[in-house]
């Protein structure tokens, strides 16, 4: 059985990954199962979905702990705390980077001993679809490593995004896309072996008072210093010689993070700037440009 | 129509449209809101013709599902944990009136601390209510129970609500492959419904529910109800029947899973018992005469059948996915309740597990099996325990030094 587990932002598509993923493997004669993890998060926080394809029946439910394969669509999750795309992946597994550094480089920057395989199909969205929505692109290297046929992903592409694009002209070019990365991608055998659970013991749990043992807790995700820089496919940059300190954008910031200098002059706190641009859409003179986001940790002294 | 990936949320939305129901009163709630969101689509682009809607709470939503299926109506609704929580005095109420609606309800842990996962605690709270429970594993399992669930309530030797219940996540947002039936199997299987008397009329004004003031008369109310639903399991038998002939699927009021020659027996309801079958398949390559025995009715309660499948076993290890406060597993005091007047009984254990949609791992199946053959061993049997590793107490322990709590 292979398992995989894609790890993305609210709103850049890994849930329609794996059902693409998971349909595609269906219509390949595969026993398939695909399933998201999400609940009240919103756009922005992490996400994962996951798709175990068999020719056996499937027996498991629930998330994929130990992954053959891991889809990271966004690649600051490497370096997220919460997300952990890594944890669990299987001796011989696949990790796919979605980055323009090539897997040698992302290797070194994230530290991955693992099997690295990368394309920046944030670009290739913008380039090809005019947005950047992974979805498709995302289940179209999936495929790929999966070793799924290309009339399946096709089959898939058009079963399960047809029914959340109407728009045919954006459907062809996100199936066009997808086939892209399909075929970008050299094909790879995936060699893991059955993970052996280390041993873990059944305990009695212990009486604690009401004081220690209330779930009055504050998680670590909710934190203040929980900063959302990273979340960002474009940031907003200013030119001061044009903007004329009317602070439109200021007001119309939905998230409040603009503020004003000593000059009068707006400036972003891009540590919970998520990127929406209205502040771009709204500026009366145009003075706010939007700068595709590359991230990596030698960057990170920028944000 | 052939097999399709569907969610358990799509299939249950599927059994719906098949059954041509009339009248839908909705309230979303996590992660039940995509049944009624594909309805109210299916609705509106014409693909099914019934009455579509939305209510202010789920205590209006299942009052006005009760008073609709009164008039004749082929109703549903669907809620899930704190939703049902909060109809749950119209949930007696409608049992009362004796209307065959049917409710999806998706399993969801209960507060607080609050959680989104999936645990049996919504749908056992109203456990007494007068519904009758039919418990799923599979997404296939959930489209064919809503069928079958309407032939039963629909009965007029039962003429009570049904609840079919399917965990969140777990099979709530699973796809996997489904058998969507031909809506011609479906007519014959299950055709409109015509109540011999569809009593709640604008012509004929009455009340329903109406007050007694009488214990003789409370009695004789409250027995009837329970005779209809021990009812139900006879009649159950002659619906799958039916359906095993329209539809080539069999289903029975309990599911046996390598139970023929099986010394040592788990004891699971609902999706996570598809982890357990995975463990007593594994128990076997290990020479562990392993099974799994799975009510898929908690009301009525399938007691002869258990009775007879138990019969002779060494161990029955119940796992509850629930937890009753001050007490322990829901379930396991319903097995013990059956068998404790029979001779030839087992030794009975209780864990539990996968609270709040929590994992329940291969390791911990194997320490539930060698907790049953040392039981059997020695004839002692441990008590109750929650099904809790090492790296979780760790996991918590770290929480709540972040909070500040030692």
């Amino acid at each position: 059985m292979l398992r995989l587990r894609f790890h993305g932002r609210g709103g850049q598509g890994a849930k329609v990954a794996s059902r693409v993923l998971g349909t595609a493997a269906f219509l390949d004669g595969y026993n398939a199962q695909d399933f998201p993890l999400y609940g009240a998060e919103r756009r922005g926080a992490p996400i994962t979905a996951f798709t175990r394809i068999s020719r056996d029946d499937i027996m498991e439910r629930g998330l994929v702990s130990d992954p053959d394969i891991v889809i990271v669509m966004d690649e600051t999750l490497l370096s997220d705390p919460q997300a952990m795309p890594l944890s669990g992946l299987k001796k011989g597994g696949i990790v796919f980077v979605n980055t323009p550094l090539s897997p040698l480089e992302t290797k070194e920057e994230y530290g991955i001993e693992d099997h690295v395989i990368t394309l920046d199909i944030t670009k290739v969205s913008l380039d090809m679809i005019g947005k950047s929505v992974l979805s498709s692109l995302a289940a179209g290297v999936a495929s790929r490593i999966a070793g799924i046929g290309e009339e399946a992903l096709k089959g898939a592409l058009e079963k399960e995004l047809s029914g959340i694009i109407s728009d045919r002209d954006l459907l062809g070019k996100n199936t066009e896309a997808a086939l892209y990365c399909y075929n970008t991608l050299v094909p790879v055998q995936v060699k893991t072996a059955e993970t052996i659970r280390e041993k873990e013991n059944v305990i009695t749990l212990p009486f604690e008072t009401a004081r220690v043992s209330s779930p009055a807790i504050n998680a670590t995700g909710n934190t203040p210093l929980r900063r959302t820089g990273n979340w960002r496919v474009f940031r907003p940059v200013w030119n001061y010689d044009i903007c004329t300190r009317c602070m439109t954008c200021v007001s119309r910031c939905p998230e409040g993070c603009i503020r004003l200098n000593e000059d009068g002059y707006p400036y972003a706190d891009y540590d919970n700037c998520k990127g929406c641009l209205v502040c771009a859409e709204e500026c009366p003179v145009k003075a706010i440009t939007k700068v595709r986001e590359i991230h990596s940790r030698s960057e990170e002294g920028d944000q | 129509m052939g097999k399709e990936m569907l969610t358990g949320n799509s299939a249950a939305a599927w059994g719906v449209r098949l059954a041509e129901v009339d009248y839908i009163p909705a309230y979303p709630i996590t992660p039940q809101t995509e049944i009624i969101e594909t309805i109210a689509k299916w609705i509106s682009d014409g693909s099914m013709d019934a009455s579509f809607v939305t209510m202010d709470s789920e205590h209006s939503m299942i009052t006005a599902a009760g008073a609709a299926s009164a008039t004749g109506a082929r109703t549903f609704t669907t809620t899930s944990s704190q939703g049902l929580l909060y109809g749950f005095e119209m949930i007696y109420t409608v049992a009362g009136w004796r209307v065959p609606l049917v409710m999806v309800n998706v399993s969801r842990g209960l507060s607080s601390p609050i959680t989104l996962g999936p645990d049996h605690n919504d749908i056992l709270a109203v456990r007494d209510s007068g519904f009758l429970q039919i418990h799923c594993e599979t997404c296939q399992e959930v489209l064919d129970s809503v069928l079958m669930a309407y032939r039963l309530a629909e009965d007029e030797r039962v003429l009570l609500p049904v609840m079919v219940n399917m965990d969140g996540f777990y099979l709530s947002f699973t796809r996997e492959a489904v058998e969507i039936p031909d809506v011609e199997k479906v007519r014959s299987f299950l055709p409109e419904y015509r109540p011999e008397h569809a009593f709640f009329k604008a012509a004929r004004p009455m009340a329903q529910g109406v007050a007694v003031l009488g214990g003789d008369y409370y009695s004789y109310f409250k027995y009837q109800m329970h005779l209809a639903s021990q009812n139900a399991l006879e009649i159950y038998k002659e619906v799958c029947d039916d359906f095993e002939r329209i539809f080539g699927r069999k289903y029975e009021v309990i599911d046996e899973y390598m139970m023929e020659d099986a010394e040592y027996i788990l004891v699971m309801t609902n999706s996570f018992s598809t982890l357990g079958k995975a463990a007593v398949k594994r128990a076997r390559e290990d020479g562990v005469k392993a099974g799994l025995l799975r009510p898929r009715f908690l009301r009525p309660f399938p007691e002869s059948e258990i009775k007879n499948a138990l019969k002779g076993k060494k161990a029955v290890a119940v796992i509850d996915q629930n937890i009753s406060v001050g007490k322990g597993g829901i379930i396991y005091s319903e097995m013990a309740g059956c068998l404790y007047n029979e001779i030839d009984r087992p030794l009975l254990l209780s864990f539990i597990g996968g609270l709040g949609g929590k994992n329940i791992s291969q390791k911990e199946f194997e320490f539930i099996f060698e907790k049953m053959i040392s039981a059997s061993d020695t004839g002692i049997v441990e008590p109750p325990s929650l099904l809790y590793t090492e790296s979780e107490l760790e996991g918590i322990t770290k929480l709540k030094e972040i909070a500040g709590k030692e």
